[in-house]
């Protein structure tokens, strides 16, 4: 085969190639050693020591669905883990209508921190809003507007641990994981507006939006991606399904960068050879 | 009588609550009632937005199914679960006051949507690698410099990039910190302004489009 024909591989061949490769990690992991980028290691430090006091609530907002679950629940569960630890109340909300599921799963994957704590006393499920940025402005200024009740149909006033959380003076901080711009609105609602401290954990292609806002200050940490879950799990100290990913984060990445290679390498044959 | 009710009226109603929104995010403190209600209404009507959305869909299908046009089938599964959920869930919601306490509903999304919405964004991949080799190709120094850039980024985001060579954390970093906040910084400040020239022709009505007006 001439060089010139790697520029005319058919798709398929990479779909096998792919596929079989990605088979490799998981069959025998291989466990590539992870840095902490400083935007997760703010994340991190923002939600454990002594920026996070006993008592405390914040909101978790699920603003991705299950097809995103790779990529942002591994950072949710480890935040989601940090602030119980820390003594925290969560406010759990979402904006995408599969959120239960996601909710369901959180409860899967935190088991063990959720298991000692009380719903309507340590956590809330106040389910699904919609509203895009207007619902969330309306979340800063009147929570119970928003919410009457929980999911599970409580009515807002019976449900002990929102006694006195009114508005985004009662909220510590808020932790929005996003496949969209949630976290952009809640940077305008909440932040920009209030002063608020919020977080972003986004899917890998949101981080080129998401890294400057952290680096201005509007965010105070960010997690991108598996990648972000992955060293989130790092500094928790308890590995799961982002640092499983990882591996085939690498593969995938490495055979990208050999078919942009192998492409180029056919089209410059092509060049050199004079075929048009 | 209607073109007055149809524009003027409309331009009104925006500007009005366009002014007194600014108005409380820019000169007040703490939240105000009269902003907290036209939020309330903003949300109600985005709500009643989902329904219409909800009714046009399932019209659509209907449409669809009724006159057998191509790929018919597929329409006709959309509309099956459409109605099945509508129906488990309100009976659930009725009864028990929580929409998801139904086998069936739950059984459609725990066992048919999870898996496919799983399923749908790992696919990507597929298409990603292939097209990364049909299409990112260095025809010019542009596209080089795009793409160098792109796989510095991508080896430094897989573990394996660093394990090959620690500088490809350093390079990436460089690119991803550096390099492109400037542009985004850029984008986000010019599409911000845009945002504020595109509210005011809004208010002064010469943006008809955001009337639902524009191709009139």
């Amino acid at each position: 085969m001439s060089l010139g024909k790697l520029a005319d591989i058919d798709r398929r061949v990479f779909y096998w190639i792919l596929f079989v490769a990605l088979m490799v990690p998981f069959l025998s992991p291989i466990g590539f050693p992870i840095t902490i980028a400083p935007n997760t290691q703010d994340l991190y430090d923002g939600i454990t020591g002594d920026e996070v006091n006993e008592g405390d609530v914040w909101i978790v907002n699920f603003g991705y669905g299950v097809s995103a679950w790779s990529e942002c629940h591994p950072a949710v569960t480890v935040c989601t883990k940090a602030l119980f630890r820390e003594g925290a109340k969560i406010i759990f909300t979402g904006i995408h209508v599969d959120l239960e599921l996601t909710y369901n799963k959180l409860r899967d994957t935190c088991s063990e921190d959720f298991a000692d704590k009380v719903y309507g006393e340590d956590y809330v499920f106040l389910g699904y809003m919609t509203g895009g940025e207007s619902v969330v402005a309306q979340l800063a200024s009147n929570i119970k507007s928003v919410y009457p009740a929980d999911h599970f149909g409580t009515p807002y006033d019976d449900i002990p641990m929102l006694e006195g959380v009114v508005d985004h003076s009662d909220i510590a901080g808020v932790l929005s994981s996003d496949t969209g711009d949630y976290g952009g609105h809640f940077m305008t609602q909440w932040q920009g507006a209030y002063g608020s401290k919020v977080a972003e954990i986004g899917i890998a292609m949101n981080g080129s939006t998401d890294l400057p806002r952290w680096q201005a200050g509007n965010f105070f940490g960010v997690s991108v991606g598996s990648r972000g879950g992955a060293e989130l799990e790092l500094l928790i100290g308890e590995l799961g399904e982002a640092t499983t990913a990882m591996d085939s984060i690498s593969v995938s990445h490495l055979l990208l960068i050999l078919a942009i290679i192998i492409g180029n390498i056919g089209v410059l044959t092509e060049k050199l050879g004079g075929k048009k | 009588m209607s073109d007055i009710l149809k524009r003027e009226v409309v331009y009104a109603i925006t500007g009005i609550i366009t002014v007194l929104m600014l108005l409380e995010y820019f000169f007040f403190d703490t939240s105000q009632a009269w902003a907290e209600a036209l939020r309330t209404w903003a949300v109600i009507i985005y709500n009643i937005s989902l329904f219409l959305g909800a009714i046009r869909l399932s019209i659509a299908h209907s449409v669809r199914i009724q006159e057998k046009r191509r790929d018919w089938q597929y329409s006709g599964i959309l509309m099956a679960i459409f109605v099945i959920q509508l129906l488990t869930g309100l009976a659930a919601y009725i009864t028990t006051g929580v929409a998801t306490n139904n086998g069936i509903y739950n059984w459609l999304f725990n066992y048919v949507y999870t898996p496919l919405g799983a399923t749908l964004y790992p696919i990507t991949g597929f298409y990603i690698f292939s097209a990364a080799y049909r299409a990112f190709r260095a025809r010019n120094i542009d596209a080089a410099l795009m793409l160098i850039a792109g796989c510095l980024v991508m080896l430094k985001n897989a573990p394996v990039g660093e394990a090959i060579w620690i500088g490809f954390a350093t390079l990436g970093n460089w690119v991803q910190f550096t390099a492109q906040v400037p542009g985004m910084r850029t984008l986000a400040i010019v599409g911000a302004l845009g945002l504020i020239a595109f509210g005011f022709r809004a208010l002064l009505g010469k943006e008809r489009g955001f009337y639902a007006g524009g191709g009139e």
